[in-house]
């Protein structure tokens, strides 16, 4: 066989197509990283700076975790965070452990009213945020869980359970039923076949989905706004401080509120276009 | 005039080498078939002469063009692609026409050749359907057609009728065989099938792991592989390899298969005499020899292992010594596993590979190319 | 489109039982609430008034007043009271005396805490003790009578002399009705009892309205409330501005951003992960992004600084009378969060297009440009249309990072009367008729554009 090496591939001639490509692709970086780049550089410096104008537009001069600090004291922060951190987790587990079998049951049983349970899905998926806020507050307030923070959890688990749902459904599409029959056919239970077989296949696509759900529910403030007044999560913190509080405050907060997207964002990338591929159906 | 030239050219992804060092002349308005196994670069090839992805060595010459960094749009080229490549969106119509309103032909014009394409495909009914509704069959023919509307010199076709049943495979073929007569386009057409390629083709190139093993008429590569891959290759049943041991005795040349001697023709006594004490591949087709009941002059006693009747012949399976090989006989011929049946090879028709290249010994009154 | 392929095709519970948490937990906290918001905004579950015929709930009903209607309060009475304590009621004190009758006969019945002055209390001010107030006026009767029960309706059982000590064993706290009298909705004349916790009196007594009733009655009221509603007109007005002023830009941004991804430059998953990101982001982040960009010290006016083109006194773009400019660093704020979903939606649709249908194109003459409009364009339809139809719903949801950057009172948008009315004005009626103009108008837009969509593709059928 041939050595590759001895034949050098041949440079394509710089096109101006070629050129516009990476002159787009670096311009709309850039575009998307500056700003996020001088968030941080301000969330991590000292609050003269923060204060200061005209800012320095070189990042992290001088680095400090002066501006974090001041934040994280601020009466109401940590149990801001805290708040977010519960709901998310709420969130996570009872979206999954709802969606797991209903994504399981249409991606893999014909049944009458498996269309019309598709449609409901979506149709709760379009309906907008603000829409179901302001009843499921009053029956909240109704039901004696206003201003706790289980509420949220239950506004924020119908708000991504379509979604998680036709993910996982379409994780579980993704494993060919044959496999699970193979098992059977080798003597394993339906139940085994399941746990042995197709459990592990979908675990990263579920988890990842997982993820997913756990930003959205981070990043949602109307219905926390609405649904709570001492019990804030920290975007409904946030969102009712804003006006009241100093750029410091204000950085600080945003950093918190972006890091968890960026960290999940990366680990789900590569489950991301099948996600929102499904999702954008 | 529509000459293409293919002087060196070299593709590689990566590190792994598609097209090596490849030299091809396909004359005006010949139909020359590139033949090979998945992955041996025919398609790499095709598509370094479309112009969709550039050769990264060596230049491509189409008439008196230097194309080799042309786009494809410009190369003056037509295709036909294996998945057919239809615009879902765009009726029949639409997409024959669509090469000639990208090239600015008028819309009088784009109608003429539209419509004269669509009848020699006789889709001329189909014109204004769109593609989803179409069979297999029919989208086949609207890519010819599109392919055949830009009146292009220079005509590619990828594995065209790959994607079809079996039945209708055979009945394309032959149509395209003569539309391609009429049409008189310099054609290269890549398939792996061999059958196509025998019976389409002016000329057969057989390509191997990026490399052009063999261009010749279908009848010398049929007949006279230049080497062991060619000869496997192309045929069904495929050429027997056997094992032979040659002994030089002066003049005397033999050599020994399983036990027996085999007197090779005279012409290639010289050159096998240089083989002298080593081992030789001995190349024969299964027609070409000749089984018999009885013991005969230069006949060699085989075991046979499995007797299939294929109608038109039987196909017998035998063991000589350690070597397998397949013989077909005339359907008539009254035989059954277990027998023992003398073979003779005509020596014209043995062809010797040395096994350390690979390669058909020549007798040195003919080169052979690759 | 992601192929499922259901395989078990026997009929079996199974499926409803996997189904069933899913479809309890929507209806639970869905599809009831949704129910309850509808009814919220076109219900009134206190419009009308009912008036009986005497202060007791038992009696028949003379009448309905709606809920404002004038009232005159002809007299009033305490009653037992029925529901709960709320601070708008009016009350009235009984209490159980015990003491001696002019004839020195034992007495045990009660009078009003009007009647009582209270001399002695227990530690915790339960009064235990007191005497008899005086009767003033000339020709008043000067006894103060006892009666068998806590109301005026009841018998008289006996009679105190004014100043007699009493021992006070029960007190009773009473509701007081009002005998009002009124016209109602048909302009009859009516006449009957209400309870006063729902008819609000004014300074002279003598006068009142209906404050709110205890039946329920559909009525445009909200609605019409919303709709005049000082803040309703720029909401939508500039919800549909934003909408009109981003959704093109984004998509044509968002077309580009997949055409230079769909190019696959080297590093192409690095760009699709920076690309990307804004999608995972809070809007609140977002906003406060922006924010801190455009804020007079911010970004924008250092880098100006930075080239000298601003003197000492850096612009203000976010004020209360740049307008214009809220709405420019909306709309940027948008297209930076938001793009990256529509890009994502574009670029599966560019990935579903099979390589080779590009290849015959380019093969068959078509430049670049001719390409991205006669192919790629056409075969993105689908996919452009879902985007369009889930970017023009959530522009309807638009909140955070307009309260971010424009407070929320200059610039205003329906999401935040919404949030506004509940809030600060705490009219759940209200807020829910803005939740169902939403609704109505993502509803409105979503089946004009696959109407739009449809007949589109029915014209090229035909």
């Amino acid at each position: 066989m041939s050595d590759a090496t001895r034949i050098q591939e041949r440079k394509q001639r710089p096109t101006t197509g070629r050129i516009a490509t990476y002159l787009g692709a670096f311009t709309i970086a850039f575009w998307i990283l500056f700003p996020i780049w001088f968030m941080f550089s301000m969330a991590f410096t000292t609050r003269e700076e923060v204060r200061s104008f005209p800012k320095s537009v070189f990042p992290f001069t001088p680095f400090s975790t002066d501006t974090m600090e001041f934040f994280l004291g601020v009466d109401g922060v940590m149990s801001g965070l805290i708040n977010s951190i519960i709901v998310a987790v709420i969130t996570v587990v009872l979206s999954t452990v709802i969606s797991a079998p209903a994504g399981y049951a249409i991606s893999r049983y014909i049944f009458p009213g498996r269309d019309l349970f598709r449609l409901g899905v979506l149709a709760v998926r379009a309906f907008p945020v603000v829409v179901l806020s302001i009843p499921l507050a009053v029956l909240f307030i109704r039901a004696n869980l206003f201003d706790n923070i289980l509420s949220v959890a239950l506004m924020h688990t119908i708000l991504t359970l379509p979604t998680t749902i036709l993910v996982i459904s379409s994780v579980f599409a993704s494993v060919p039923y044959e496999l699970e029959e193979a098992g059977q056919v080798f003597g394993a239970s339906p139940w085994q076949s399941f746990r042995h077989i197709v459990l592990p296949l979908v675990v990263p696509g579920i988890a990842a989905a997982s993820v997913l759900t756990f930003v959205l529910s981070w990043n949602e403030v109307f219905a926390a706004s609405v649904l709570t007044l001492e019990n804030r999560t920290l975007p409904a913190l946030l969102l009712n401080q804003l006006s009241q509080s100093g750029p410091a405050y204000q950085f600080a907060g945003g950093f918190f509120l972006m890091i968890p997207s960026l960290i999940f964002m990366f680990v789900i990338r590569k489950y991301l276009f099948n996600m929102w591929g499904q999702v954008s159906k | 005039m529509a000459e293409i030239r293919i002087e060196n050219v070299s593709k590689v992804f990566g590190d792994h080498v598609a097209v090596d060092n490849a030299n091809l002349t396909i004359h005006d308005k010949e139909f020359l078939v590139l033949l090979g196994p998945s992955g041996c670069g025919k398609t790499t090839l095709l598509r370094a002469i479309a112009g969709l992805g550039m050769a990264d060595a060596g230049t491509i010459t189409i008439g008196d063009r230097d194309v080799t960094y042309l786009r494809p749009g410009e190369r003056k080229i037509s295709m036909v692609f294996q998945s057919y490549a239809i615009f879902p969106h765009m009726t029949v119509r639409e997409n024959i026409g669509f090469g000639l309103k990208m090239n600015g032909s008028g819309a009088d014009e784009i109608k003429k050749n539209v419509d004269e394409a669509a009848e020699l495909l006789h889709i001329e009914q189909l014109l204004d359907r769109r593609p989803s509704d179409m069979s297999g069959g029919q989208r086949q023919r609207v890519a010819v057609a599109r392919a055949l509307a830009m009146k292009a010199e220079v005509l590619l076709m990828d594995e065209p009728l790959s994607n079809l049943d079996a039945l209708l495979r055979l009945e394309m073929r032959a149509e395209l065989k003569r539309l391609l007569q009429d049409v008189g386009a310099t054609t290269i057409y890549v398939t792996h099938d061999q059958i196509e390629a025998l019976s389409m083709g002016d000329r057969i190139a057989v390509m191997r792991d990026g490399v052009i093993q063999q261009c010749d008429e279908p009848s010398t590569v049929y007949a006279d592989p230049s080497n062991r891959f060619v000869g496997g290759f192309i045929g069904n049943p495929p050429m027997n390899f056997l094992d032979g041991l040659v002994r030089a005795d002066g003049d005397e040349v033999r050599v020994s298969v399983g036990g027996n001697d085999i007197a090779p023709a005279p012409h290639m006594a010289s050159a096998l005499a240089g083989f002298d004490g080593r081992p030789i591949t001995v190349g024969i087709r299964a027609e070409n020899m000749k089984a018999m009941t009885g013991q005969a002059d230069g006949s060699v006693p085989v075991t046979v292992q499995v007797v299939e009747p294929l109608g038109s012949q039987n196909l017998l399976t035998v063991d000589v010594g350690e070597n397998r090989l397949k013989v077909s006989t005339h359907p008539t011929f009254d035989v059954s596993a277990g027998d023992t049946l003398w073979v003779q090879f005509p020596p014209d028709q043995i062809r010797w590979i040395d096994p350390a290249t690979e390669e058909v010994v020549s007798s040195g009154e003919t080169t052979v190319g690759a | 489109m992601a192929v499922i392929t259901p395989r078990k095709k026997k009929r079996s519970l199974t499926p409803y039982l996997l189904i069933a948490p899913a479809v309890l937990f929507l209806a639970a906290f869905f599809a009831w609430p949704m129910v309850q918001g509808l009814i919220l905004a076109v219900y009134d579950d206190e419009a009308v008034l009912p008036l009986v015929a005497e202060a007791s709930i038992e009696a028949d009903r003379t009448g309905e007043l709606p809920q404002g209607a004038a009232v005159a309060i002809l007299g009033q009475q305490g009653n037992t009271i029925d529901g709960e304590l709320t601070s708008d009621l009016l009350t009235e004190q009984w209490f159980r005396v015990t003491g001696t009758d002019p004839d020195g006969a034992d007495v045990d019945g009660w009078a009003p805490e009007t009647r009582i002055r209270v001399r002695d209390e227990a530690s915790d001010g339960t009064p235990i003790g007191g005497t008899v107030r005086p009767v003033l006026g000339e020709n008043a009767d000067p006894l103060t009578p006892i009666r068998s029960e806590p109301t005026e309706r009841a018998d008289v059982i006996a009679q105190l002399e004014q100043r007699a000590p009493v021992e006070i064993a029960e007190v009773t706290v009473l509701e007081v009705w009002f005998n009002v009298s009124a016209v109602d909705e048909d302009g009859q004349a009516i006449e009957g009892w209400a309870p006063s916790r729902f008819i609000r009196a004014f300074e002279n007594g003598e006068e009142g309205r209906v404050d709110r009733g205890t039946d329920g009655q559909f009525t445009s009221r909200f609605v019409e409330k919303m709709l005049d509603d000082r803040f309703f007109g720029p909401a939508w007005r500039t919800t549909l501005l934003l909408m009109v002023l981003i959704i093109p830009i984004q998509f044509v941004l968002a077309i580009v951003m997949a055409l230079v991804i769909h190019a696959r430059p080297k590093g192409t998953s690095g760009f699709l992960y920076v690309f990307s990101l804004p999608m995972g982001m809070s809007d609140l982040a977002v906003g406060i992004l922006f924010f801190s960009i455009f804020t007079s010290n911010g970004l924008l006016n250092s880098i100006l600084d930075l080239f000298g083109l601003i003197g000492d006194n850096p612009p203000t773009y976010l004020g209360a009378d740049t307008r214009g400019w809220i709405i420019a660093a909306i709309v940027l704020a948008e297209l930076w969060r938001a793009t990256s979903i529509v890009m994502v939606i574009v670029v599966s649709g560019l990935q579903a297009i099979p390589d080779e249908t590009l290849e015959a194109a380019e093969l068959f003459g078509a430049s670049y440009w001719q390409r991205v409009r006669y192919i790629m364009l056409p075969l993105l339809k689908p996919s452009l249309q879902v985007a369009l139809i889930l970017r023009t719903i959530l522009a309807f949801q638009v909140f955070a990072v307009v309260i971010a950057l424009g407070g929320g009172e200059i610039v205003t948008v329906l999401a935040n009367e919404t949030y506004r009315q509940y809030f600060e004005l705490r009219d759940n009626n209200v807020a829910s008729a803005y939740a169902v103009f939403i609704l109505l108008l993502s509803l409105a837009s979503s089946v004009f554009y696959l109407r739009a969509m449809r007949s589109q593709n029915e014209v090229a059928e035909s």
